[in-house]
């Protein structure tokens, strides 16, 4: 049975081997532990044994060639007649098909294992440039590895042809890191290849190896920088969390002058610090005043009053109801109205105020959200006040001189401005002339 | 050669055939090497295999052995199997120690082998206390401690061989002195006789030719009875010679160790092929029976090598097992 | 029943009651036989137990312990007495690439059922190489599990459930504390590994402390009392296996930490607990996780410096009263 020949692991960490010379010729009969040629590794030459007895045939790896350990460098047969073929296809010059296929044409320069245990060198210098003619032991780059900087020597004679890693870069033990060609060449290379890992030529990796080349390659570079952390809030991780979950915002505290870092004691703090418009609209109102005789509305209660009991507030919210479903065209929904007389700390609900009998409006004891509030100032010397920007539409009547004053305010931009206007134009209407709203 | 009856021709043919399974395993286990199928490194036992098996013959199962980083030997002389052998040389599930522990740590505890260990002289306490255990429990047991010259310069083992010097322990020190500390000669780093260093303690100490396989186990079996009557501890040194480098990577060795040195050793003191030839002569086996005996463990070889290549590798959640006895994963537990 | 006996006497009836149970237990080191060690712990023990069973050996720590992990591996079950935990370091080889490893490197087919018992704790004048608090060292290794007494009652519960443990456990007394008492019941118990002690109810901070330093821990929490912080105290017991859950609700109710542990301050003990509070707890934390540990220098001999090297009541108060009125900020 025809013995296949390895290149064998001769080094500490070796991943490829250097043929310098066969010691025999093909056809040659050869006894086991006769000496077949000689590798070097390690940086020293070593004789390597023929391990079966046979006759040498198809070298299938010629002189100067690394190859990959582990890789059949020639086949040991049981006949002198089974010289191969191959044989004549491995001459000095072997078809390139037999290579990887290498960017430029020569002798590949690996990055060489030094070390005891050692995955990447550092490539810390180039010794020559691209085109730089080198003899074999010219010192071609300097290597860092298990802290101490060895020269690595070319190994052939030629011309550097190509460098395919840069200076600082942390290279996997075998990988091809330059080609020295035979002849000059006419376009001389250098590039960074350590990022393509397909656009190198096949490296074997050996199935037995626990290195992972993948995992030794350098890491990328970092993104240009960080961006600025800018004004950090600096808060416990506890803070923040309860912060998030309550919907604080911590900044608050910051603009409020409180010292940072805070912590979750500082939150009740913040909840005791008003609401900042923290924009130039989110806290704005908008509000449309008017003034109205109340003679007019005085005399219908009169008249009213002789039916039943009237409630103002009650008649009032109808009103204002009544003119928020016209102005905003909303004729089939249910509208609450939110009713307040806040000086004698009352507070009623109606709902669909307009839709009954102005003298039998009842009030609702369902918990529904307002679409409106009214607010009764009357009787007081109070004729305006503001409480930041109400949820929904409000309108404040107080009196004066024998006059309705009518306020309304609203969210900025809840209200088109002549959706507002019509409201209060119609609300100081139907106080002026309460008939109005019978009709 | 110590002229022998043919009385023992059973014990002749096994030691002959673990010396030859030693030799089998370490040439498979080089070549897996050399081909890059076997991850890290290793070292090998080949021109030693005399000691290894001159001793353990002498040995009975439960008997403890205690081994070193070149350890192989050691393993198969004391009952181990090849196949088992070499899958926790791959690393693979089916390994002695499920691939946790690999050529350096390799073992078949079942066969009372405590363990080869990667730190030079680190198991000398270990088969002591080994030989201090079957002393308090009365079990009878004998403790070889195999070391070899380099861990001669470890404290270690002048602390215990005091106590066990003090204490009559069942203990026999091995000392393979194959005549290089790792890459230096060993008279470079022993001063004196090694022999003396025993006697210092009043251990009584043997000097044998390492190479000659009936004579190592004429005087294993005569300690080791004698250490089993309580007449221990012992000591010998062992003169033998390592073919390989300190590992399968050390090729260039020009510098500590000549070749015509290594040539010398190899074709005129092969123990495996001098004890074959003194088969041959006595009458015990023919020349054909040798050949078939070396090719029937070569198929054995590479039948077990098959087998490790095709193996399964532990499953990782394997990673954190063992860490701890009584609990399964280490990971959930610390 | 229980009585008060001094740590000392605890870990003599400990060993003494295992011994008498099981005949495979053995005790080896130096001067542990008719001296019964300098600290007295084991007088008593060989008149009752024999040469045989208490053995004295030459000042040879690798050697002892080489033999100790030979003779766990093939039947016994030895426990180790290493005169001062300051001479970890000469059997280090021995505990930690041979004991600690073996179960694995053998895949779990051999097993090494050895006690290591020393001690630690400063301020006894005894100057660098006499009051190390290496229990750190040892729980870095995988396969070694670590107990750290912190009294009597712990001392006697731990050593015995160590005693019964397959694996190589070391279990580290607190030198000073020797002649300490405590309730220890007169009935045998045992404590499980792992699982750590809550000392004292608090929901203010959590007090994290080891060995010698729960009783800093406690006083540290009774100054505290006195100003109205509440402080809750955890004693973990072991730290392999370390009962981390325990202290991670503990922190998550306190959302504050101290831990403090007589071992160097740097690559030790309290950097491993602070580090684990801060991945599991971190959004319940509302101050840094503080680490209080041994001066990271050499333990001097003068009085007037040594006390300065060990964390103090005083000095655990005073960063828990910074902790919990948000005063601890040491970013920059």
């Amino acid at each position: 049975m025809p013995h296949e020949v390895i290149m064998p692991a001769l080094g500490m960490a070796q991943e490829t081997g250097l043929i310098l010379a066969w010691r025999k010729a093909p056809g040659d009969a050869v006894k086991i532990g006769d000496v077949l040629m000689e590798v070097e590794t390690d940086k020293a030459a070593m004789e390597v044994e023929a391990q079966a007895e046979g006759y040498l045939a198809d070298i299938r790896a010629r002189e100067g060639e690394n190859v990959p350990v582990g890789n059949v460098i020639a086949v040991i047969a049981d006949e002198p007649g089974a010289v191969a073929a191959r044989e004549e296809a491995t001459p000095a010059d072997a078809p390139s098909d037999e290579q990887p296929p290498a960017q430029q044409d020569g002798n590949e320069v690996i990055m060489p294992a030094l070390g005891m245990a050692q995955d990447t060198g550092l490539l810390v210098a180039w010794h020559k440039q691209p085109g730089d003619a080198v003899a074999a032991d010219d010192v071609l780059l300097e290597v860092e590895t298990d802290k101490s900087v060895m020269e690595v020597q070319a190994g052939h004679e030629g011309y550097v042809a190509e460098l395919r890693a840069e200076a600082g870069e942390n290279v996997p033990v075998g990988d091809v890191i330059a080609v020295i060609s035979a002849e000059k060449p006419e376009v001389p290379v250098k590039r960074n290849t350590s990022k393509k890992k397909d656009a190198k030529p096949e490296q074997q990796v050996t199935p037995a190896s626990p290195k992972n080349p993948e995992t030794s390659r350098p890491a990328p570079k970092r993104a240009a920088s960080q961006p600025p952390t800018g004004d950090r809030i600096l808060a416990s991780p506890k803070a923040k969390r309860l912060a998030a979950e309550r919907g604080l915002d911590l900044a608050r505290l910051a603009t409020d002058g409180h010292r940072q870092p805070y912590h979750v004691a500082d939150l009740d703090r913040l909840s005791a610090v008003p609401a900042q418009p923290s924009t130039a609209t989110a806290n704005a109102f908008d509000h449309v005043e008017a003034r109205v005789d109340r003679s007019g509305y005085d005399a219908f209660r009169l008249w009213l009053a002789g039916e039943s009991q009237i409630d103002d507030l009650a008649v009032w919210s109808a009103f204002a109801i009544a003119t928020l479903r016209a102005a905003i065209q909303s004729e089939s929904r249910r509208m609450v109205a939110q009713a307040h007389r806040p000086l004698r700390r009352q507070s009623v609900r109606f709902c669909d105020p307009d839709l009954s009998g102005l003298s039998a409006i009842e009030a609702s004891q369902d918990d529904l959200a307002p679409d409106l509030i009214l607010r009764d100032l009357t009787g007081s010397a109070v004729t305006k006040a503001h409480f930041g920007a109400p949820a929904v539409p409000a309108i404040s009547i107080s009196d004066s001189n024998g006059t309705f004053e009518i306020i309304l305010e609203f969210p900025a931009g809840m209200l088109e401005p002549e959706t507002a206007l019509a409201i209060v134009h119609e609300m100081a209407a139907r106080l002026e002339e309460p008939l109005r709203h019978l009709l | 050669m110590a002229p022998k009856k043919k009385t023992n021709t059973e014990d002749y043919l096994q030691m002959y055939r673990q010396m030859v399974r030693i030799r089998a395993f370490e040439d498979n286990a080089n070549q897996l090497y050399l081909s890059a199928k076997m991850p890290g490194l290793t070292h090998m036992y080949s021109g030693q295999e005399a000691v290894a098996v001159g001793i353990c013959e002498a040995l009975e199962d439960t008997d403890k052995i205690t081994s070193t980083h070149r350890g192989h030997g050691h393993c198969v002389a004391k009952g181990a199997e090849f196949k088992e052998m070499f899958c926790e040389l791959l690393g693979k599930a089916e390994g002695y120690c499920r691939g946790k522990g690999g050529s350096m740590h390799i073992a078949d505890q079942s066969h009372g082998n405590l363990g080869a260990n990667a730190i030079v002289g680190g198991s000398m306490g270990i088969a002591t206390g080994a030989a201090f255990s079957a002393k308090r429990l009365g079990t009878k047991d004998v403790a070889v401690c195999f070391f070899g010259d380099g861990a001669t310069a470890q404290g270690l083992w002048y602390e215990v061989m005091n106590m066990a010097a003090l204490w009559s322990l069942p203990v026999i020190y091995a000392c393979e002195n194959n005549g290089y500390s790792e890459y230096t000669k060993t008279e470079e780093i022993a001063a004196g006789s090694l022999t003396a260093r025993a006697q210092a303690f009043g251990i009584e100490a043997h000097s044998v030719d390492g190479q000659d396989v009936l004579a190592v186990n004429e005087l294993a079996q005569k300690l080791v009875a004698r250490a089993r009557k309580g007449e221990g501890p012992f000591f010998i040194e062992l003169k033998t010679y390592r073919y390989h480098g300190h590992h399968v990577g050390d090729i260039n060795r020009d510098y500590y160790r000549s070749k015509d040195e290594e040539a010398e050793w190899k074709i005129t003191r092969d123990p495996i092929v001098n004890f074959g030839k003194w088969l041959e002569a006595e009458g015990v086996l023919s020349a054909d029976e040798l050949v078939a005996i070396n090719d029937e463990i070569k198929a054995d070889a590479k039948a077990a090598v098959d087998y490790a290549l095709d193996a399964a590798y532990p499953p990782t959640g394997e990673v954190d097992m063992h860490v701890f006895a009584g609990v399964d994963h280490a990971l959930s537990y610390v | 029943m229980s009585r008060e006996i001094t740590l000392s006497k605890a870990v003599n009836e400990a060993i003494a009651e295992e011994m008498r149970r099981d005949p495979a237990i053995f005790l080896i080191g130096e001067d542990v036989a008719e001296a019964g060690t300098p600290f007295k712990v084991l007088s008593g023990l060989v008149e009752e137990f024999g040469p045989d069973r208490i053995i004295d050996t030459p000042i040879s720590e690798p050697g002892f312990m080489g033999i100790a992990v030979g003779a766990a591996m093939t039947g016994s079950r030895p426990i180790v007495d290493l005169m001062f935990g300051d001479f970890l370091f000469l059997v280090m080889d021995q505990l930690c690439n041979q004991a600690a490893k073996t179960h694995y490197m053998s895949g779990g087919k051999l097993q090494v059922p050895l006690v290591l018992r020393t001690n630690l704790g400063a301020t006894r004048r005894s100057a660098a190489q006499h009051s190390q608090s290496l229990h750190a060292l040892v729980a870095h290794i995988p396969g070694l599990k670590v107990a750290l007494p912190s009294s009597a009652y712990e001392a006697k519960g731990l050593l015995k459930t160590a005693i019964r443990d397959d694996n190589p456990v070391v279990i580290f007394e607190d030198k000073l504390m020797y002649n300490d008492k405590a309730p220890v019941p007169e009935e045998e118990y045992l404590i499980p590994f792992g699982e750590a002690a809550v000392l004292r109810e608090g929901h203010e901070i959590t007090l994290v402390a080891t060995s010698s330093m729960v009783q800093v821990a406690l006083k540290a929490a009774d100054l505290l009392d006195r100003d109205g912080i509440s402080a809750e105290v955890i004693d973990p017991r072991t730290i392999v296996p370390l009962d981390e859950e325990t202290i991670l609700s503990s922190v998550r109710k306190t959302s504050r930490a101290i831990v403090i542990d007589e071992g160097h301050q740097n690559f030790g003990i309290t950097g491993e607990i602070a580090s684990r509070i801060s991945e599991k707890a971190f959004y319940h934390l509302d101050a840094p996780v503080v680490r209080m540990g041994a001066m990271d220098v050499p333990v001097p001999f003068s009085p007037a410096l040594e006390d300065l090297t060990v964390p103090t009541p005083e000095t655990v108060a005073e960063n828990a009263r910074l902790s919990v009125r948000g005063e601890l900020f040491h970013a920059a």
